[in-house]
């Protein structure tokens, strides 16, 4: 019954009916003003991206639209009718549903129960269904084209791009008239499913508003875009006519130079740091590769292809079954990330997960940065407040964080702002080999520069980074050289001017043969 | 698993068989029901006595008042909450139904309803200051046990008073000679959590223990959900004291401190996680049933009561490192 109402509701308008009217909306926490002033006007059946840095108020205005948190002071309309949510559930009694960056499904309850959240299907004695809950659960799933999805799975078993197609198939199924995808594809490799879902969505005369850090899918799937810089709506364009650079330039106040190639790596002989040979593990069937001292090695990989036990592997949080990983000659014996980086020049990993492998929630972001290496920057065993606010400091330099952000709790950062940190983390922790996963994902482009720049002078300096990276053209534009993941085994090896787009792609597929012609 | 092409015909791939069912009862106990009856069974095996009605409705009796109150402590610990105000309720209810005891058995309904009534009560207090004013809930739960406790001895100064005789009698007492009062109580929790199990509310519970903030953006009202946990969790130890005091048959403003931590093991050794999120009421039940057969074993291998407590502990130790362990061996196939 409830699934088939959001469908009515959105052929009553026609398309370009203003779905949402958002005017003058502010947000302050304290002292900090996350949002100024924004504007916004969606469209049914459109698709609006919204752009900006991170802490430009993209993440404040969402929680505002979803109803998480109310608005200081603005207006905003939803058909017409007067929009003041003050829970999830109220928003998405106006139908309107928003799919989290952060993935708000709950781990120990299975896919169907997390789809029908927070009612359940129920029998006719008034108590929860189980069949029906695993029922309704299918219906949900097949209608998103995730019908391979076990709806009994718990959610804890699936692997995170599955987990944020749940996420937003079910912020679909609860959207009649707004939806919004927040980072919707950070965790998918490709774009495809959810390019499927927004246009069924859009038919049925859904509003969508779109927020990505990747600007060739917002031209693929977006028309216009509204920036967001320093808490304000700057403009909206028409994407049709506005350059790349315009947008950065919108974005961050400045142009950015987003062409910069790697230079070729003069002549010197390589001293291997890293070496791993016949890597047996769980997704993995036998990966040998070097990294030098000073070199960037990339790996590409569509989704599932073994590049997250690889680095796990490294990384000292899953054993091996087979194989041997040696660091400067030394067979690799550490058992945890605590004992790699100390295991002879170090090892320090970045994961993938942020909210739940990476940041301590309830600890400043300063002391984030200056936790794994705590015993480094103490006297005596004591640590003074001083030196973890210098090496903090220091650290946030280096990715170009805002220092006001280091006596925050971590958990009122933005996501950007969170992965900076874990990345300054692990930069500063002293590991002469850097294990990064997708170490830009949900980061805007000003901050990937100095993301890039920051990774690039530390190979100068003598380091060497393995890093994955979902977004090819990050790949293409920092890697020394690059491995290509194919079914837990190296597919290919490309370096130098080779790296190109489109050979990396033919290799990600399976394809082999590319290399000749 | 389940056949995806055929989607349109779900039904049949799920029928239900009688060991998943077993399976979601149990939910994580099976590990602890194995004890369990391992226990039972050398206990058997040293005292031939054991296997009598009288026996068994003996050891039912001793068990129900702590299993009663694990079962409380369960939902909140589901919410990935403490509560300490378990022993504050027992002792409240003990000395009430000492100090005014009501004969009959209208009286003892109406005693039980008042035992009910006063875990409620605190229960909300603490589901208040816990879900809405958001205290941390052991400084919450620790304060409103301190009032409990101050409030038994204002009913109660000291040890005394008399339980009405109909409580004492019939709620220990075997129906047909064969089954215990106490354990048709503790089926009837039982039920009752079977049934909560398949509401918003029960599904919820477990929800806002994994992940509160996950729950809340699923819409969840996670305030309610954990308000109505401390309830639950209350009316459960009011029920406990009421069936401490058909055992004791007597008040004592201290009655319920021994069964706070214990209720905590018995929770612990069900193979509820205190982190939330993972565990039933059914596996405390078993983990405080177990804490007192292992008493009893013990009183029978002939091993001083001193040594209880050691022997108590240890078992606590060995359950959850070997369900961590099984656990780990689950995860992964």
């Amino acid at each position: 019954m409830e699934s088939e109402a959001p469908a009515e509701a959105g052929q009553q308008d026609a398309v370009g009916h203003h779905a949402l009217e958002v005017s003058g909306v502010s947000k302050a926490y304290g002292p900090t003003v996350a949002l100024e002033h924004a504007d916004l006007s969606l469209q049914a059946g459109r698709v609006l991206a919204l752009l900006g840095e991170n802490g430009a108020g993209k993440s404040t205005l969402v929680r505002i639209l979803s109803g998480v948190v109310s608005p200081d002071t603005g207006e905003m309309m939803v058909h017409a009718a007067p929009y003041k949510p003050r829970s999830i559930t109220e928003a998405r009694g106006s139908q309107v549903a928003t799919a989290f960056q952060e993935l708000s499904l709950v781990p120990n309850l299975s896919v169907a129960q997390n789809l029908l959240l927070p009612r359940l299907a129920k029998s006719t004695l008034g108590l929860v269904s189980r069949r029906q809950v695993l029922t309704r659960g299918e219906e949900i799933l097949s209608r998103h084209g995730l019908s391979r999805i076990d709806p009994d799975l718990e959610v804890s078993q699936l692997p995170l791009s599955d987990r944020q197609r749940i996420e937003i198939a079910r912020a679909i199924e609860n959207a009649g008239r707004v939806l919004i995808l927040d980072e919707p594809t950070a965790a998918l490799a490709e774009t495809d499913w959810i390019f499927e879902q927004i246009i069924k969505a859009r038919q049925r005369g859904v509003a969508i508003l779109y927020i990505s850090h990747r600007l060739a899918e917002v031209r693929e799937i977006c028309t216009s875009a509204t920036v967001l810089r320093n808490g304000r709506s700057i403009a909206t364009v028409g994407l049709e006519q506005a350059t790349d650079g315009d947008i950065f330039e919108m974005m961050v106040g400045h142009r950015v130079d987003t062409t910069r190639q790697v230079a070729p790596k003069s002549a010197r002989d390589p001293k291997p740091r890293v070496q791993v040979s016949d890597l047996q593990g769980e997704a993995l069937n036998g990966v040998s590769f070097e990294i030098n001292q000073g070199e960037v090695l990339g790996v590409a990989a569509l989704e599932g292809q073994g590049q997250r036990a690889l680095f796990r592997c490294l990384a000292g949080l899953t054993a091996a079954q087979g194989g041997t990983v040696q660091i400067d000659g030394k067979i690799a014996g550490y058992r945890s990330p605590r004992q790699a980086m100390h295991f002879a020049s170090g090892v320090s990993y970045l994961p993938e997960e942020r909210k739940t492998e990476g940041i301590l929630t309830g600890l400043t972001a300063a002391t984030n940065i200056v936790l794994p290496f705590l015993p480094r920057i103490a006297k005596m065993g004591f640590i003074s407040a001083r030196s973890e606010e210098a090496t903090a400091r220091r650290a946030a330099e280096t990715v170009e964080m805002d220092k006001r952000y280091l006596s925050f709790d971590i958990a009122d950062l933005s996501g950007g702002n969170q992965q900076k940190a874990l990345m300054g983390r692990t930069l500063a922790s002293g590991a002469q080999t850097l294990l990064l996963f997708d170490p830009t994902r949900g980061v805007d482009v000003g901050t990937k520069e100095s993301i890039y720049t920051a990774i690039r002078q530390f190979a100068e300096a003598g380091g060497s980074v393995l890093f994955y990276s979902s977004e090819l053209p990050e790949i293409v534009q920092l890697a020394d050289r690059c491995l290509v993941l194919y079914d837990g085994r190296i597919a290919r090896e490309f370096s130098g001017d080779d790296i190109a787009e489109h050979r990396l792609i033919a290799a990600m597929v399976g394809h082999s043969e590319t290399e000749a012609a | 698993m389940i056949d995806t092409t055929a989607p349109l015909a779900p039904s049949a791939a799920r029928q239900v068989s009688a060991a998943t069912l077993l399976r979601r009862v149990v939910q994580g106990g099976g590990m602890i029901l194995f004890i369990y009856l391992a226990l039972y069974a050398y206990y058997g095996a040293i005292e031939p006595r054991a296997l009598r009605a009288h026996s068994i409705a003996d050891l039912m009796n001793n068990t129900v008042p702590l299993a009663l109150a694990a079962a409380g402590l369960t939902f909140v610990v589901l919410n990935r909450g403490f509560d300490l105000s378990v022993a504050g309720v027992i002792s409240i209810c003990n000395v009430t139904l000492a100090v005014a005891p009501l004969e009959g058995p209208g009286g003892a309904a109406l005693s039980a309803l008042m035992c009910l009534a006063i875990g409620a009560t605190v229960g909300l207090v603490n589901g208040l200051l816990v879900g809405y004013a958001r205290l941390q809930s052991i400084a919450a739960t620790l304060a409103t046990m301190i009032i409990c406790q101050g409030i038994a001895l204002v009913i109660l100064r000291a040890p005394g008073g008399f339980v009405s005789e109909w409580i004492v009698y019939e709620m220990t007492d075997r129906l047909w000679g064969v089954i215990p009062v106490s354990g048709l109580v503790v089926a009837a929790v039982l039920l009752v959590w079977i049934l909560i199990r398949r509401t918003d509310f029960g599904v919820s519970i477990y929800a806002v223990g994994a992940d509160e903030q996950a729950a809340a953006m699923s819409g969840i009202n996670v305030r309610r959900v954990r308000a109505g946990a401390y309830v639950c969790a209350g009316m459960l130890y009011g029920l406990a004291g009421f069936m401490l005091s058909a055992q004791t048959a007597t008040g004592n403003p201290n009655s319920g401190a021994p069964l706070l931590l214990l209720a905590f093991a018995a929770v612990a050794l069900g193979g509820t996680s205190l982190a939330g999120g993972r565990g039933g009421v059914f596996a405390s039940i078993m983990g405080a049933a177990t804490l007192m057969l292992l008493q009893k074993v013990l009183f029978s291998s002939g091993i001083s009561s001193f040594y209880t407590g050691m022997f108590q502990g240890s078992v606590l130790i060995l359950a959850v490192v070997f369900s961590g362990l099984i656990a780990r061996i689950g995860e992964r196939k």
